[in-house]
Order: structure tokens, then C-alpha cells, then sequence
């Protein structure tokens, strides 16, 4: 079952993107379109934060570090500036904030013997500056510097504040949509008919309620929302880039097709690799598991070296694909990385080549080397959100094409209200197949009486079970009619009709929960005098008792730790508690041990009294104490009547009578099934 | 080898962030010249090159080696288990012994190939980035900007542990939906009858709402966890602006060390993260190799012995007060059972279920060991028989008829008798099944299994019957293995067998007297002792459990002919 699913999965990797599907899909985001707006806002704020910084740190570059070498201009006495720095008595300037004030003469910062100086180009001025007059002449552009750092930690404060807000925002609108999409699934599902889970592993229902949904997720939150953030960065740092220098940034983009083409192609291959790494993965489960299996076998026909050397053979090749993907990302990480480099290398052979001849600025250059990081991240992400579509687009198929499935048994347009329930039940002229034409019922005709109890007895596959199966409408008639007091059940509410028929089968389904809860089935209207007392009723009080928690004993792993006859008694309890004027009776008998055997068949009669109950019986002495026996055959009914009626005909029933006869006397223990 | 590529990588990388800030100071000082750019560039190329190449190197060396070990794990792993006992495969479960198999020995390999990687490139980067920063450009800047870092190691490492915590939890709600929703649907019938969909729609609903509350509990965590290291980051990034930058102005660093010194703390954001995670991929792995070395130190109970004593079996079985209780329980399934059988015969063992039958052929075959002095083939005691000899002289057709998803050429002679294809088809006639297999698509090459067709139960038997018989046995163990064969079919084959296998000593278990009404004689197992014995002829006239299920299944053929 699971190989079938994985080779399901490698199949269908085909489109990333279909538009119907996409179109159902973003139907579950609509109700919360209002917060996928506040995270792209959120979002598109972040990045223009992520934009900002290398912008503040060129300025600081540029405007104060590298400047600080520039010409100083010195200035009448009375000036006032903030970046006005007095140095031994005289005002000095930059020149560059100069604007339009007058100013004297002009001084540049030089470094001689390892001191400084400011002097005059024709070298008449010259003042040496001390170390501490040097940081005096620095003082503005070190507090500016201390500003700016100021003010990209605010800035970065507020973008990682934003950012957290956005980050979960997203998360729990991909969780309330996923909720809802999981809530629906499950809905529908339990709404389908039993024909379609008789079609279907359990397991791979499941699988599409959990597993598959949770793919969903990935694409709502990653794919989304995100990409608007990637083509925001990649479209803002274009701009920034050209709005800076527009030579630097042909040079970036000049590069940009190249890097992404092999990116590109890197993805491909290395999603081609892994697929063929995971099917040999598979093989080498799937043998594996075989293998084990059936050890036995092999050892008594001493085929351990064949065995291992065909394994071997598996597991080398799933190496030599495994070794490939390797390869794979050995070349291709390690090229990229140096593409990323040697790009920056071309940054900064145009860069420096505009540095040489004066027409760039140092904190440029820098900001693009900067600019250049930022963009590589948004394109690798781009590029890892079409692996992510696919793989939701798979899943979301497999979703939508239980949502497209109909529920095969339909509830009527107007139903009829069923009322009281007197309990007649009647057959008429039913036939059925479960498949095609290949009758399991007969033109089977029968009535049953309110209050009468009527067993149906024959052979494995005679139809009895299947007569049970359509009294509940788990499965509609093909020709014929099913009556309950006159009315066809094809008319009723399925649950109106369903509540007023109570179920025991062979084999007793418990739920994971209490005894108490299996027993009212998490029905709020059940009390628990009422759960005890119909316990009591059944007999089945005596164990529940003598249980460590008794009623709140909690039932596990399907209530195995529970003795079939124990289980038994449980169903005769919950179905008593729903007090059904129709009861259904697949009477279990295999693995009871005497005990709990006097219990049911003491338990039996009391169920029975006061209801139409249709029984699948297997003891004598139920079949004994039936109002009507119903002998069945290859699908049709052959003999009906009493016990007493139908021994008098030496029939079939007298056969069959005879063989139970036969075991029951001589049986050490219990009563066993009529042969089958 | 790889180790040392990787110290390559790291260093050139080194190199870098230096060189820029050499350049770039030459830019500051006006130094800079074209030919100054063009080496600069030219270096830096080389050093691309260089990186790429040793990046290639470590990558193939590393992680190659430790899918190598995956490999050779795997191997061992499997041959180990070949090696052990029906009762080790008793106790574990197929799913179990899977996980192992896949999922340590995947830890395994993580820890060894990517973790150690990243144990040592961490550890190096980290170690030698500091060095450079401290060293080359300024210690008081270094032990500034690296102020936050002890904060980004401590929440990687606490976070880690509650993000780890919080990922358990999520992973335990996931479990409960798929628990929630399998119930269901194997319930659905139960459901359905009662009319409780709306119910279990409720029910459902909480789980799911528990689910996401947990996923919400872990995005808290996890969304903060690498926007706070990487804030951290930026925090330290701001100090260099700000103290850096100053340092610059009053010339006790230049620009140069200042570009440098940026790029040197970008370099160092990786390790730091990394580090959390190495931690746990190593523990995981150490914890995987436990498991798997608790099952590389179990051995098989069944000991060959040193020297067969026996070459052959003619086919004489004796069994001596066969006493034996299965290693995991206390009852004796067989108790005390005594019997001769005379190589040629053909003797009927006939029980309920759970008397014991198929224990006392497993015995025979020694998948379990009874005692000494139990069980022995032409008066040699099983023990001083190498099991070599043992099952290549016994064939043996289980009750479930397992086969494997290969050709049925391939699963009739599964033993490697290397027959042709006549023989393979003359045995498919023995065992009436080959004018079944004539209709398959391929006849004989069809594969049969999940991949192939689907037999149904009397093909599978039938063809596990000619895949014991190719052998030529001298002994053949039938269990049930007509069970799901029509009486007419059944009397063909046993009709051939008489004829081909003239004197060959053949079990049969059964529950059907018609299979073994012709045999020469009869034990009848009654919860693990013989209760009665003899011929056809005598049992029925006895009073027992044998005239018992006579008369029954004569009353069933009765009530199969009248309808």
C-alpha cells in the first residue's frame, strides 16, 4: 500500500501550477483576505527597511568617514554651524558644508612623519594638530556617525518587531485556512457512502486529511504571501541601484541572467536526482520488508546468500544515485558560491576603474557589493518556491477529487417524517448486487412483524449479512423495495432511519475512549444511571465492575485488552441504550469463553423482547426461540417458518440442524458457528 | 582528506575580507592605482577558483564517505538479521526492524556527514575569524562587536531545546489527528448505523483545533528565533558603525580594517547558529547507533554444529517424549509425544487449531531448538545435524504459502536447483497448478505479487507445493496446504505425489479426513499430545475426535451436493 502511494508521488510531479485548482484553493484563503493584506503590508515595510540599511551605511561612509579627509576651509570669527569645530583659535569648516558663506583660506589634512597637519596648498598656512585637536576636528562626524547608528538601530529594531508581527500573522492565517480545509475534507468524507470506504485503504484516507493538507500549508504560507516580498526586493533593489549609479548597476545586472540560468538548472537536476535517489530508497524498503516477511522461507530453502547479494545489488544503486545526487550539489553549490564571488569581482573591477577616475563614490561601491547579497536570496527563493507548488498542486488533486466524489446514497427531497416507529418491516421482490449483475439477493420477499424476532440462517455469503446492509441504506436496492411501518426507506432521513435501527455486529468496533463513551457513544442525552442501568440489564455490569477504573476504564488499541465475549456485551449495551424499536443481530460466537457465554445467551432474550429484531444467528438456541426462521441459500430464500415447521420438512434447515445438533452435544466448550 | 580541504576553504575565505580591506585603504589613501585594481581582482579570482575547487573536494570526500558507510551499514544490517532466529522475528515487529533499518541508519549518516562538517567548520571559522578580527585590525573593537554574541550562543542553544520541546508537541497533535481520523474511518459502519457523523465531525473539529494551537505555540518560538539572532547581528553591526566608525575618524583603525572587519562578522553568523543544531543531529545519531548495535549484538538460539554427522537423510523420523514450550511462554505446546515414522511412509497428523501441529514441523525444520534427545532423523539427534543438511533434505510447504514478488519461474525454484524450464513446468503439473499458470499474460515469467497478479489462495499454495517439491526432498512437511484447494484437486495432487515420490517420508497436517484417509498411518494431536493413532480404518471404528470430524464432514459434502 505505502509503494503504491510513493510511486503515486513520484508520478504525478508534474505541473506547478493549474488554475482550477489554484482557483479552489485560494477560495479557503478569501475569508482572510483582510490579514493577507496586512502581511504583504507588513512585509513590503520590512523589506523597504532591509532596502534602507546599506543606503544609511553608505552615508556614513561617504558623508563622514571618507569625507573627513576632505579640504577644511577656515572661517570668519563669528560663524555659527553645527559642524563648526574650533582648533587652536581658528573656525574651521569643511568644505563641502561650506554652501553659500564666505570662507578663507583653504586647508588640507596631510600626514607627515607621523603627525598631522592641515595646511594651505601654496603651504603658507599650516597648523599641527595634536592627537586630541585631531578628535576635535573629527568630534561632528563621529557624533553624526553615532546618529546614524542611532537611527539604523531604531529602524531595525522597528523592522524585526514588524517582522515577527508579519511571520505570525501569516503563520495563523495558514493554520485557520488550513483548519477550515481539513474541517470541510472530514465533513464530506463522513457524509460518502459506505461503497466508497469499501474502495479505499484506510490509510490513504488518512493520509489525505493529514499529510496532504499539511502540504497545503507550506504553499499558503511560503509561496503566497512571500512572493510578493521577493518581487518587491528584487524590483526595489533594482531601482535603488539605478537611482544610485546607473553604470554599477548595468555591471550587477549584467551578471544577474547568468547566475540565475544556473541556479535554474541546478534546481532541475537536483530535483531529477532526488527523485531517483527516493524510488531506489523505495526499492530498498520494499525488499527489505519482503525480505523479512518472509524470512522463514527463505532460511528453510537456505537462500540467505542469494537473498543478500540481491539486496546488495539494491542498495548499491540506490548508493551510485545517492552518490550522483552528491555530485550534484558538489558542483553546482560550490559554482554558484563562486559565480556570487566572481560577480563581485567584476563589481569591483568597474567600481574601482570609476573609483580611479573620481566619478564614484567609495560608499557606492560598497553599498552595491551589499545590494548585490541582498538580491541572490529573493531569486534561490523564487526558484524553491516552484519545488513547493508542485508538490502542493499534487496534493491539492488528490484533495479536490474527494470533494468531487458524491455521496452515493442521496437523502430523499421530501422526506417523510418517520414518527413513532411500530416496527414492520417488509421485503419486496429485492434484488441486489454490490457489483454489476452479480446478484447477491434474489428476489427475496419477507415480512416481519412488530415485535418479532426473525432469524436468518445459511450458508457464508447466502445474503444474510447483505440483508442487514440494506435495511440501513448502506447500500440502495437495485429493484424492489425495502417497507419499515408502509414506508420505503428510500423516503426517510437517513438518520431518522438509522436512529431507529440498532446494529450489533460480529465483529465489535470499539472507539478509543471510556467504556461509559462507548456505551452512549458520546451521546450528551445518555446519562450514566442510564449507561448502568442497561449494563446491568445486559449482564455486562459485572465485568465493567471489576475493572480497575470500571466505567471510566479506559478502551485501547481497539479494545483488544477486552475478550471478544466482553465486547459483545458492550455492543448489546450501547445498542440498548439507544433504544432502538428495530434491532440488527450479527451474532458472534468464535472465541467466547463459556462464561461470558451463559451471560450473552441470558443477555439475549431480554435485547430481543419487545423489538423487531432481524438476527444472524449462529446458536441453537437462538434459532430456536425465533418467531420466523429464514433459511437462505445462494441468495434466495429456500425454507420459512418455525423451527418445529422446518425440522417436519427434512430440509435444508434439517441438515444444517443436525450438523449444529451434532456439535453442540459433543462440543467440550461453548457453542460454535453452523459449518460454513 | 576532506577534513583538510575544508580548512582550505575556510582559510581563502579568511584571506578575503583582508584583502578587501587592504584595497580599500589604498582607495582611502589615494594609493590606489589601476594596476593596483587589476591584481587585487585578479588575486580574488584565483582565490574563487581555489574555494570552489576545495568546496568540490570536501563535499565529495565527506559526504561521500559517510554515504559509503550508509551503504556498508546497510549491508551488515541486513545480513545480520538473515542470521537470526524465527523467534527474534516473532518478537519484532517487520515495522519496527523498517525503522531501524531506515531512519537510524539516516541519523547515522547525518551526524556523520553534514555533522561533523559543520562541528568542524564551525569551530575553525569561528576560532580563526576571531583571531583575524582581534589580531589584524583591533582587539578592543573585536571584544565590543562581539559583546551580543554570547547572548546569539545562549538563546541558539535555549531556544533550541524549546523549539525542539514545542516541535515535539506539534508532532504528538499530528498524531492524534491521524489517530482521530483512522478511528473514523475503520469505524465509519459503526458511525453510520448510529447516526453520529455530527458528532465525530465535533470531535474531530477539537483535535484539529488542537492542532493548531500547537503549530501557533511553536511559530511563537520559532519565528523569533532567527530574526533575534540575526538582530543580534545587526545589533553588533550598529556598534561597529558607531565605535568602529569613530575608531576610523580618530585614526586608529582604517577604513580598510573597517570594510574588513564588517565582512569578518558576517562570516561569523553562520557558526554561531550552527551550533545548536550540530549539537542535536550529533545526539540523534549517537542514539540511532545504540539501537541499531543492541540489534548487531543479538545472535540466533539454533547453533550449527561443527560436523554434520550426516550427509543425507533417508527419511526415518523418530521422536522421543517431544516436549516444548515456546521461548516467550511457560505452557507447553507440545507434551510428551512419541512417534516412529518409517522412511516412505506417508503419516496424516490431523488437529484443531492450536494443538500444536505446525509447532511440531517447525521443529522438524529446527526454526525453533527442542531439547536433546527429542527429535531425531535416522537415529541421529537433530543437533548433530548442520542445518545445511538438514532443510536441504526436508522441503517444506507452509501454511500461509508466502511468496515473493517475482516471476513464477523464479518462486518454483526459489531453492536455485537451477532447473530449466521443463522441470519448472513438469513440477507446476505435479501440483496442479500449471494449466493456471498457462493463462497468466506471461505464463511463467509473469511476476506475481503487489507489482503483478494476484493469486488467489489455492494458486499460491499450489505453487509453494511444486517450490518444495523441485527440490526433491527426501522428507516433505505439508501444513495445510490444501486448505484452500477443492477435494478433487486435492486427490489429483496426492495421486501425483504417490506416483513420483514412491518413497519419500511425507507429513501431512490437515483437518480435512479426506487428505489423509489413504495414509499409512494417522496421529491425532489434541492440545499438544497424540491422542490417538492408527489407520483410517481403526479410527473411524473408535470413539474420538477422529469418528467426530468424519461424520461431520461426510453431513458437510452432504449439504454441498443437495444445494
Amino acid at each position: 500500500m505505502k509503494k503504491l502511494q510513493y510511486m503515486q508521488e513520484e508520478q504525478t510531479l508534474g505541473k506547478a501550477y493549474d488554475s482550477a485548482l489554484m482557483r479552489r484553493l485560494l477560495k479557503y484563503a478569501k475569508p482572510y483576505w483582510v490579514w493577507i493584506l496586512c502581511c504583504i503590508f507588513l512585509l513590503l515595510v520590512v523589506a523597504a527597511i532591509d532596502l534602507a540599511t546599506p543606503y544609511v551605511i553608505k552615508v556614513a561612509i561617504d558623508d563622514h568617514i571618507l569625507a573627513a579627509n576632505r579640504a577644511y576651509v577656515v572661517m570668519e570669527g563669528s560663524t555659527e554651524h553645527p559642524a563648526l569645530v574650533t582648533i587652536q583659535g581658528y573656525g574651521l569648516l569643511r568644505e563641502d558644508r561650506l554652501e553659500d558663506l564666505p570662507g578663507g583660506p583653504r586647508l588640507e589634512l596631510v600626514k607627515a612623519e607621523g603627525k598631522h597637519f592641515l595646511q594651505s596648498a601654496d603651504g603658507d598656512f599650516v597648523l599641527e594638530l595634536s592627537p586630541e585637536e585631531l578628535r576635535e576636528l573629527r568630534r561632528y562626524e563621529v557624533s553624526a556617525i553615532l546618529r546614524l547608528g542611532l537611527f539604523l538601530l531604531v529602524l531595525l529594531t522597528v523592522g524585526f518587531v514588524l517582522n515577527y508581527g508579519q511571520v505570525y500573522l501569516l503563520q495563523y492565517t495558514g493554520q485557520r485556512i488550513i483548519f477550515d480545509i481539513r474541517q470541510d475534507l472530514f465533513s464530506h468524507i463522513q457524509r460518502l457512502a459506505l461503497r466508497f470506504f469499501d474502495g479505499q485503504p484506510v490509510g490513504r484516507l488518512v493520509t489525505r486529511v493529514t499529510n496532504d493538507i499539511e502540504n497545503l500549508n507550506e504553499m499558503y504560507t511560503g509561496v503566497l504571501v512571500n512572493l510578493f516580498k521577493d518581487v518587491f526586493m528584487v524590483l526595489g533593489i533594482i531601482i535603488v541601484m539605478f537611482r544610485l549609479d546607473t553604470r554599477l548597476a548595468f555591471t550587477s545586472l549584467s551578471v544577474l541572467p547568468v547566475i540565475v540560468v544556473m541556479t535554474a538548472i541546478f534546481r532541475t537536476k537536483a530535483r531529477a536526482a532526488y527523485r531517483e535517489t527516493r524510488v531506489r530508497l523505495a526499492r530498498i524498503n520494499a525488499n527489505f520488508a519482503e525480505t523479512i516477511s518472509g524470512m522463514r522461507v527463505v532460511q528453510i530453502f537456505r537462500q540467505e546468500r542469494r537473498k543478500f547479494k540481491e539486496f546488495e545489488e539494491i542498495n548499491r544503486d540506490h548508493y551510485r544515485a545517492s552518490m550522483r545526487e552528491l555530485m550534484v550539489y558538489a558542483v553546482f553549490r560550490p559554482a554558484i558560491n563562486m559565480m556570487d564571488l566572481l560577480a563581485k569581482v567584476l563589481l569591483f573591477w568597474v567600481g574601482g576603474s570609476l573609483l580611479l577616475s573620481r566619478s564614484i563614490e567609495f560608499g557606492v561601491v560598497y553599498a552595491f557589493v551589499s545590494y548585490m547579497e541582498m538580491m541572490f536570496r529573493p531569486i534561490n527563493d523564487l526558484t524553491e518556491k516552484f519545488n513547493i507548488m508542485q508538490a502542493s498542486m499534487a496534493s491539492a488533486e488528490r484533495i479536490f477529487l474527494i470533494k468531487d466524489e458524491e455521496p452515493a446514497i442521496k437523502e430523499p427531497e421530501n422526506p417523510v417524517p418517520l414518527g413513532e416507529v411500530m416496527g414492520r418491516i417488509e421485503f419486496k421482490n429485492v434484488w441486489f448486487a454490490y457489483v454489476g449483475e452479480e446478484w447477491v439477493l434474489r428476489d427475496v420477499s419477507f415480512t416481519v412483524e412488530p415485535g418479532q424476532t426473525v432469524a436468518f440462517v445459511g450458508a457464508t455469503g447466502a445474503g444474510k449479512t447483505t440483508i442487514m446492509n440494506l435495511l440501513t441504506r448502506f447500500y440502495d436496492i437495485q429493484k424492489g423495495q425495502i417497507l419499515i411501518d408502509g414506508k420505503d426507506i428510500r423516503t426517510l432521513r437517513k438518520e431518522e432511519l438509522r436512529r431507529s435501527i440498532g446494529l450489533v455486529m460480529q465483529d465489535v468496533f470499539l472507539f478509543s475512549g471510556t467504556i461509559a463513551e462507548n456505551i452512549r457513544l458520546w451521546n450528551p442525552e445518555i446519562t450514566r444511571e442510564q449507561i448502568e442501568e442497561v449494563a446491568r440489564y445486559v449482564n455486562a455490569h459485572h465485568f465493567i465492575e471489576k475493572l480497575p477504573r470500571k466505567y471510566d476504564e479506559p478502551v485501547t488499541e481497539r479494545g483488544s485488552t477486552l475478550s471478544a465475549g466482553q465486547r459483545q456485551l458492550i455492543a448489546f449495551a450501547r445498542t440498548l441504550a439507544y433504544d432502538p424499536a428495530i434491532l440488527i443481530l450479527d451474532e458472534a460466537t468464535a472465541n467466547i469463553d463459556t462464561e461470558t457465554e451463559q451471560l450473552i445467551q441470558d443477555a439475549l432474550p431480554k435485547l430481543l423482547k419487545g423489538r423487531t429484531s432481524l438476527v444472524v444467528a449462529h446458536r441453537l438456541s437462538t434459532i430456536q426461540d425465533a418467531d420466523q426462521i429464514i433459511v437462505l441459500h445462494k441468495g434466495k430464500i429456500r425454507e420459512m417458518g418455525t423451527h418445529q415447521e422446518l425440522l417436519a420438512q427434512k430440509g435444508l434447515y434439517y441438515n444444517l440442524f443436525l450438523l449444529q445438533y451434532k456439535e453442540d452435544f459433543s462440543a467440550p466448550e461453548g457453542a460454535r458457528q453452523v459449518s460454513s | 582528506m576532506g577534513i583538510l580541504a575544508l580548512i582550505v576553504v575556510n582559510s581563502a575565505q579568511l584571506v578575503m575580507p583582508k584583502m578587501t580591506g587592504q584595497l580599500t585603504d589604498m582607495i582611502a589613501e589615494g594609493t590606489f592605482t589601476r594596476a593596483e585594481l587589476g591584481r587585487f581582482c585578479l588575486f580574488l579570482v584565483g582565490l574563487a577558483v581555489v574555494i570552489a575547487v576545495f568546496r568540490y573536494l570536501w563535499r565529495i570526500n565527506i559526504m561521500g564517505a559517510a554515504r559509503k558507510m550508509e551503504y556498508t551499514l546497510r549491508n551488515m544490517f541486513f545480513e545480520h538479521l538473515q542470521s537470526l532466529s524465527t523467534e527474534f522475528f516473532n518478537r519484532n515487529k517487520t515495522g519496527d526492524l523498517m525503522a531501524h533499518a531506515t531512519n537510524d541508519i539516516h541519523a547515522i549518516r547525518m551526524a556523520f556527514g553534514p555533522g561533523i562538517v559543520s562541528a568542524v567548520d564551525a569551530v575553525f571559522l569561528t576560532t580563526a575569524t576571531i583571531y583575524m578580527m582581534a589580531r589584524t585590525i583591533s582587539l578592543k573593537l573585536t571584544l565590543v562587536a562581539l559583546l551580543p554574541l554570547p547572548f546569539m550562543v545562549g538563546v541558539g542553544v535555549g531556544f533550541g531545546r524549546l523549539i525542539h520541546r514545542r516541535f515535539r508537541r506539534v508532532q504528538e497533535a499530528f498524531g492524534l489527528l491521524t489517530d482521530r481520523a483512522q478511528e473514523n474511518f475503520s469505524g465509519i459502519r459503526v458511525i453510520k448505523g448510529f447516526a453520529r457523523e455530527k458528532r465525530e465531525e465535533e470531535r474531530f473539529r477539537e483535535v484539529n483545533e488542537l492542532n493548531v494551537e500547537r503549530n501557533m505555540a511553536l511559530v511563537r518560538v520559532h519565528a523569533l528565533f532567527h530574526p533575534l539572532i540575526g538582530y543580534c547581528a545587526s545589533l553588533a553591526m550598529v556598534i561597529i558603525l558607531g565605535y568602529g566608525g569613530s575608531l576610523v575618524l580618530n585614526g586608529a583603525i582604517t577604513l580598510g580594517d573597517f570594510v574588513a572587519f564588517y565582512s569578518y562578522l558576517g562570516m561569523l553568523i553562520w557558526p554561531v547558529m550552527a551550533i545548536s543544531w550540530v549539537i542535536n543531529m550529533i545526539q540523534r545519531g549517537k542514539a540511532s547507533m545504540d539501537r541499531l548495535d543492541a540489534i548487531f549484538t543479538q545472535r540466533s538460539e539454533i547453533v550449527d554444529p561443527p560436523e554434520s554427522a550426516l550427509d543425507k537423510l533417508q527419511g526415518r523420523i523418530e521422536l522421543r517424549s517431544l516436549t516444548f514450550a515456546y521461548p516467550s511462554s511457560t505452557e507447553p505446546v507440545l507434551k510428551g509425544i512419541s512417534a516412529e515414522i518409517l522412511p516412505g511412509q506417508v503419516v496424516g497428523i490431523l488437529g484443531r487449531t492450536g494443538s500444536g501441529k505446525t509447532t511440531l514441523l517447525n521443529l522438524l525444520l529446527r526454526l525453533y531448538d527442542a531439547e536433546r534427545g527429542m527429535i531425531f532423523f535416522d537415529g541421529v539427534d537433530i543437533h548433530d545435524i548442520s542445518l545445511e543438511v538438514l532443510r536441504t533434505n526436508i522441503g517444506y510447504v507452509p501454511q500461509d504459502s508466502f511468496l515473493f514478488s517475482t516471476t513464477v519461474r523464479e518462486n518454483i525454484d526459489f531453492a536455485a536447483t537451477g532447473s530449466s524450464l521443463e522441470r519448472v513446468m513438469e513440477y507446476a503439473k505435479l501440483a496442479e497448478v500449471y494449466h493456471n499458470i498457462v493463462e497468466f499474460p506471461d505464463q511463467f515469467d509473469t511476476i506475481v505479487g503487489e507489482r503483478g497478479v494476484t493469486l488467489s489462495g489455492g494458486q499460491k499454495q499450489r505453487i509453494a507445493l511444486a517450490r518444495a517439491l523441485i527440490k526433491e526432498p527426501q522428507i516433505l512437511l505439508l501444513d495445510d496446504s490444501f486448505s484452500a484447494v477443492d477435494t478433487e484437486t486435492e486427490e489429483a495432487i496426492l495421486q501425483n505425489l504417490r506416483r513420483v515420490f514412491p518413497g519419500k517420508t511425507v507429513l501431512i497436517v490437515s483437518h480435512r479426513i479426506s487428505t489423509i484417509k489413504n495414509a499409512h498411518q494417522i496421529l491425532v494431536l489434541e492440545e499438544g499430545m497424540v491422542t490417538q493413532r492408527g489407520t483410517h480404518e481403526e479410527l473411524v471404528a473408535q470413539p474420538g475426535l477422529y469418528q467426530e470430524l468424519y461424520h461431520k464432514q461426510l453431513l458437510e459434502e452432504q449439504i454441498e451436493s443437495v444445494s
